[in-house]
């Protein structure tokens, strides 16, 4: 789970991260009160969960209050449905660097990445200049050193002061890592003022979705999606992304799902959606066709080979959908493993004309989505 | 032959009275699979399947030999059941949870290192050497799938393995030893970390693995081949050729991020080296013919 802005910059100040003065607005009345409080010149930041916000206009450096004015109106009037507003305090900068701790898929431990060269996308210097990153594993068993926070600190060759700020900022931002479950959690820009002080000029919070069941302060409403159906499928728990293609997929195993995503695209299909309802959805046919059918596609492809997501337990499922929600497009079925013949029987029964081979359902729901029969 | 899992091997199932638990016991004892006791804590005198229950790992391990444990415990107390497993000696252990917190995995993978132990899992069906044994969830009965011969086969994913594995079956092949290592951005072992076991397995006449975008398990492979750690030929099968940059699409692991992960980096390193890559299922059985892998 991704949060927002605000939200990881207030979990920063509870960790006792420094981060300018701001006040969060979700309508424009709102703008007069927080400027008293925050002071001009300001900043104003759209509170949005996509990456890139500067380039996309959506963060303005405003020095009168008219300006203010005007780019609020703006923002919220913004055809990316903005729902808040950061008013933020403008800071005096001397320096941006990057700060970040992830987890090492590889070495199976956490990761400290800092870069004087902050502001930028970390990923395009780690192609052009990777000698400018540094990066510390961190054992997760004993936790960030501070011997190794403070070896990093003064290997950016900074001023005393602000390398002092930096270990303790870094072992903060490590407790934050801990405490929730963190994929990643990052600061960039991370901005050194003109009076040495260290403060975070961004916040990123990506909690581990495995780990949510322990991480419960934050929840997802249904504004933070594109769709209702992309609401509904993650309230579920069923893996999904809607696309503009013509297929919808519901399919079980990531895997498989991904694969059968592949092979459409070789017959020169689109995808209209990816859906799994595969692991412990297995039994959500109902649901995941209710999702699919939000969806506009011009057939729904159901391909699956479970194991423990057991073919009869699926079929009866598809059928059952079939029946309460009268689909209004074709559905190709391809339905494999435990249980596959009581599978076939039922779809049968159903009218349906179960398919057995992969490639020959992919081939069929291609054919159907460009307004062929057969 | 086989590798980490045959009709000798002793098993302890953690979480053996639960509903998957008992199920698949039953089916891991009907394959064959030495099941020798059971664990769930506060079951202690009860029997699974003609098997003694036990209160904890420390005590199945008073009362019988066991060489390996296989977890039934759901994802929030994975972490906790790996540790008891490896705190009473066990080398090999399987997790097929689905949704372990990804910072306990990374912990449960330096623990295993520090007791020189194979975790497999989690998010995955476990291992299975047809005809043999079993530890995990496998529709073993499903013949054009779990069909025993000369081919080791490695995966990330669940319904995909029945689907490529049919594949190698539908070409005239079988399989020496399957390991789901799972779809899991941490794995407890990675794919590259059994090829020394499949390599010196005189059963093994080639190895199949069947990956998908991000993480870098695949190049991991193609690296062995390259030191020589791996001389049996090697087909893969990669899921995710076509799918969106920057899309967290499938299991957790399938990202591109940093530049790294592409499919297309995989099929590079992999044929660099000399191994086939597949672009559809069906292919994987062909692709074994053409390295000239014999049948039988």
């Amino acid at each position: 789970m991704k949060l927002y802005e605000f939200q990881a910059k207030n979990v920063f100040k509870e960790a006792g991260i420094p981060v300018p003065n701001s006040v969060l607005i979700h309508e424009k009345s709102q703008l007069e009160d927080a400027l008293l409080n925050v002071g001009l010149p300001c900043v104003v930041k759209s509170q949005v969960l996509s990456g890139g916000r500067g380039k996309a206009g959506l963060i303005s450096f405003v020095k009168t209050k008219e300006k203010a004015q005007a780019e609020t109106k703006r923002l919220f009037n913004h055809e990316q449905k903005i729902k808040s507003l950061l008013i933020e305090q403008a800071i005096d900068i001397q320096k941006e660097i990057y700060v970040s701790i992830t987890i090492d898929p590889y070495l199976a431990t956490g990761l400290l990445i800092v870069s004087a060269e902050g502001g930028i996308d970390i990923e395009t210097l780690a192609v052009t200049q990777p000698d400018k990153i540094i990066k510390e594993p961190i054992d997760l068993r004993y936790g960030l050193m501070p011997f190794q926070a403070s070896q990093i600190a003064y290997s950016l060759g900074l001023d005393i002061a602000v390398t002092k700020q930096l270990i303790k900022l870094f072992l903060k931002l490590y407790d934050v890592f801990v405490k929730y479950d963190a994929e990643l959690v990052e600061i960039n820009p991370l901005f050194i003022t003109k009076d040495n002080q260290v403060v975070a000029g961004d916040g990123k919070l990506m909690i581990d979705d495995n780990s949510m069941f322990r991480q419960t302060r934050f929840e997802q409403v249904q504004s933070d999606y594109k769709s209702e159906a992309e609401f509904d499928a993650n309230q579920e728990g069923i893996p999904f992304i809607q696309f503009d293609g013509d297929i919808g997929l519901m399919c079980a195993g990531a895997g498989l799902t991904t694969t059968v995503y592949d092979l459409i695209h070789y017959e020169g299909g689109t995808v209209a959606n990816y859906l799994e309802f595969g692991g412990p959805n297995y039994k959500k046919a109902v649901k995941a066709m209710e999702i699919c059918l939000k969806v506009p596609s011009k057939v729904i492809l159901i391909v699956t080979f479970g194991t423990i997501a057991r073919a009869d337990v699926m079929a009866e499922g598809i059928v059952d959908a079939i029946k309460r929600l009268k689909p209004d497009r074709p559905i190709v079925t391809c339905i494999r493993g435990t249980n596959e013949q009581e599978a076939v029987k039922m779809l049968r029964e159903a009218g349906l004309e179960p398919l057995f081979d992969t490639e020959e359902a992919v081939k069929k729901a291609v054919l159907l989505a460009r307004g062929g029969t057969k | 032959m086989s590798i980490f899992i045959d009709q000798n091997t002793l098993v302890c199932v953690q979480g053996i009275t639960g509903s998957e638990g008992s199920f698949w016991t039953k089916h891991m004892i009907e394959l064959g699979t030495k099941v020798v006791c059971g664990v769930t804590p506060g079951k202690q005198g009860q029997f699974v399947e003609g098997k003694p229950v036990y209160h904890s790992v420390a005590k199945a391990v008073e009362n019988h030999k066991i060489d390996a444990s296989m977890l039934f415990v759901p994802p929030r107390l994975t972490k906790d059941a790996v540790m008891e497993a490896l705190h009473a000696g066990i080398k090999k252990i399987v997790t097929i949870a689905d949704g372990i917190p990804l910072h306990d995995m990374v912990l449960i993978r330096q623990a295993a290192k520090e007791h020189n132990a194979f975790v497999v899992g989690g998010n995955t069906s476990g291992v299975i050497s047809p005809k043999l044994a079993m530890m995990g969830s496998f529709p073993y009965w499903i013949d054009r799938v779990y069909k025993k011969g000369n081919i080791g086969v490695m995966t990330r994913s669940g319904s995909l393995t029945n689907e490529v594995t049919a594949m190698i079956v539908e070409a005239g092949y079988g399989v020496s030893t399957l390991i789901g290592v799972g779809g899991d951005p941490v794995p407890g072992t990675r794919f590259a970390e059994f090829l020394p076991q499949y390599e010196a397995d005189s059963e093994t006449k080639a190895i199949v693995i069947i990956g998908e975008l991000g993480g870098t398990m695949e190049e991991e492979v193609a690296q062995s081949i390259k030191d020589g750690i791996l001389t049996k030929p090697l087909v893969a099968f990669l899921g995710g050729r076509t799918a969106p940059k920057g899309q967290k699409m499938g299991h957790a692991g399938a990202i591109i991020s940093g530049g790294k992960g592409s499919v297309e980096d995989k099929i590079k390193a992999l044929t660099e080296v000399g191994a086939l890559v597949a672009e559809r299922p069906r292919m994987v059985g062909k692709l074994l013919e053409k390295l000239g892998v014999p049948k039988s």
